[in-house]
């Protein structure tokens, strides 16, 4: 049984990894909640499924997809988010018109998909493969062997190449980044990129594993949530690292409470974080009131 | 007429939620996106009290009410520590965690499956069993919540609230108790709120979690913010409108799956132009740019 628990607890965490570094990226670049992430998330799966529809192969979708989500994270950015900064908007204000954005994109997908499940799962269920004493299917393999090298891939990406510097040069001080001639605009615009391929991918690789509905990116929005505020805001190794907490204290937590519960766990970890240790496990101190 | 007089109903239900969230939100500026979590334990104490105990609607009420308040001095803490967006993420949790006591606390709550049969109101032995009699003892508590914040708000306690939505450091320099203050303005709220679930139970005489989910606490603080936070009459305008809306939609042909779609995409999109181009709603007076 705990093996079993932990096998799914590492998948979950991965999936949930991917989602928080892409909304931990744009947090750390433009200082708010950029909820409408968990609407690009499921847009994601859903091109997807649009393209598979259409009779694409899967190998041809899935990149379509990946690209069409990057698209529509840039489309936030350029027509509600950059004029918004420009007019100096307060965090708050950027995070009710990111959830308005949350409503109206996810209602899309149930005005144009419906509200039922839909599958792009093809082949017949096959029973898991045995490894240790634990079942592991094909694509729960796949889920870990795309995530992990990519969140690898990213924490490279950020330390070694010159954007990734930038972007970091930007998430630690906006002001001191123009000062030096970094364009801030456009390494939003690119986080916002970035982080809305990573979801997208996150998405798909979940829903080849489990399906998806108009509401999944919601779901995955709260798990990604809470696994940035674990890990630390702002920290790109916190937020993979506190997606795995997540995903393991979930389904670990199973071992000894009922199922239901294990959205409540998730919460409670929230709540614990946010009162006792709000800058996370590797973040840095959090915002207080200014005079 | 039946149909009509229904409206008018959910309005007023509305509005207590509405104004009470302004009390919390607009006034003292603690955004909170929980409030369908005083709205659920006034209806779920209502439904498990009159079945149970076979208590009347004044004693739901006030049980309801104290239920409420208990709960809302908890969701106060956060707000003691963190401010902003931290807290509005905190409320997300409180509201994720009472929703799921909801929805799997199966012993108690009956879960999904809902707890029909509710008796409707009866005041001091005058049944209140149709629709007519229902929209006046709605009115006549809406008026009562109205009554209550408007009061409040325009007393000196209500000026010690708005310094701490417009400087709370400010606020404290003067000696105020800063801390006391707020969660003494949650426990009124979340109590306040809570009237509006019971009506809620005993009109609809059948509860189940989904009235009370986050999606509808984004609906209360999109009223609450259209409207024009820190103002009593803007939220209410927002409660009037987002409520015919739909109807409208409706009257237009539209069938029903789609015209929920379209609200919420209405109001989705209401929500982000507000903050594009009036962040202070349309007759308020909180400022949330202000910080």
């Amino acid at each position: 049984m705990l093996p079993q628990l932990f096998v799914n607890g590492l998948i979950a965490g991965s999936i949930y990894a991917l989602v928080a570094l892409g909304f931990g990226l744009i947090y750390s670049t433009t200082r708010f909640f950029h909820f409408a992430h968990g609407a690009v998330y499921a847009v994601g799966a859903y091109l997807t499924y649009a393209g598979w529809l259409w009779g694409l192969s899967l190998y041809i979708a899935i990149p379509l997809a990946v690209i069409g989500t990057s698209a529509l994270g840039a489309l936030l950015d350029i027509a509600v988010y950059r004029p918004l900064r420009k007019k100096g908007a307060s965090s708050l204000i950027l995070l009710l018109a990111s959830l308005g954005l949350f409503i109206v994109i996810q209602n899309l997908i149930s005005l144009i998909f419906g509200d039922d499940t839909k599958t792009i799962r093809s082949g017949a269920v096959t029973e898991g493969l045995p490894i240790f004493d634990a079942r592991i299917t094909p694509i729960q393999i796949t889920i870990i062997a795309v995530s992990v090298p990519l969140l690898a891939l990213c924490s490279v990406f950020m330390r070694r190449t010159k954007i990734g510097k930038v972007m970091r040069a930007v998430a630690n001080d906006p002001e001191l980044a123009r000062v030096v001639g970094i364009e801030s605009d456009q390494i939003v615009l690119f986080t916002f990129v970035l982080g809305s391929a990573l979801a997208a991918i996150a998405a798909i690789l979940i829903s080849l594993d489990t399906d998806m509905t108009p509401m999944m990116g919601f779901y995955a929005l709260l798990m990604g949530v809470v696994a940035v505020i674990a890990g630390g805001v702002g920290s790109i190794p916190g937020s993979a690292l506190g997606g795995l907490l997540v995903g393991m204290a979930q389904h670990l937590g199973v071992w000894k409470i009922s199922t239901q519960w294990q959205d409540t766990i998730v919460f409670l970890i929230l709540i614990f974080f946010l009162l006792f240790r709000p800058q996370g496990f590797l973040g840095k101190a959090v915002k207080k009131v200014s005079v | 007429m039946d149909y009509l007089l229904h409206i008018l109903i959910l309005i007023n239900i509305y509005i207590i939620l509405v104004i009470s969230l302004d009390l919390i939100a607009g006034y003292t500026g603690l955004l909170s996106i929980a409030h369908a979590a005083f709205y659920g334990i006034g209806a779920y104490a209502t439904a498990l009290l009159s079945l149970h105990f076979q208590t009347n609607f004044l004693v739901n009420m006030a049980l309801g009410m104290a239920g409420a308040a208990l709960l809302g001095t908890i969701i106060a803490f956060p707000s003691l520590r963190i401010h902003d967006d931290y807290f509005v993420i905190a409320t997300f949790g409180f509201q994720m965690i009472v929703y799921s006591v909801f929805n799997n606390w199966v012993d108690f709550t009956r879960g999904p499956l809902g707890i029909p049969g509710i008796p409707t109101a009866s005041l001091f032995g005058f049944a209140i069993d149709s629709h007519w009699k229902f929209l006046i003892l709605s009115a006549l508590f809406a008026c009562l919540a109205y009554g209550v914040v408007h009061k409040l708000v325009n007393s000196p306690y209500g000026r010690v609230l708005k310094a701490i939505r417009e400087d709370e450091i400010f606020a404290r320099s003067l000696g105020k108790n800063v801390n006391s203050y707020k969660i003494q303005v949650f426990a009124i709220g979340g109590a306040l709120a809570s009237v509006a679930g019971n009506l809620y139970a005993h009109y609809v005489t059948f509860i189940d979690p989904t009235s009370f989910t986050i999606l509808e606490s984004i609906l209360v603080i999109s009223m609450v913010i259209i409207g024009g936070a820190g103002s009593l009459r803007g939220p209410v305008i927002g409660a009037v409108v987002l409520v015919i809306l739909p109807e409208a939609l409706r009257f237009v042909g539209l069938p029903s799956s789609v015209a929920a779609n379209l609200r919420q995409i209405f109001y989705g999109s209401l929500l982000v132009l507000m903050m594009l181009y009036r962040p202070q709603g349309l007759i308020g007076e909180f400022n949330l740019q202000g910080r």
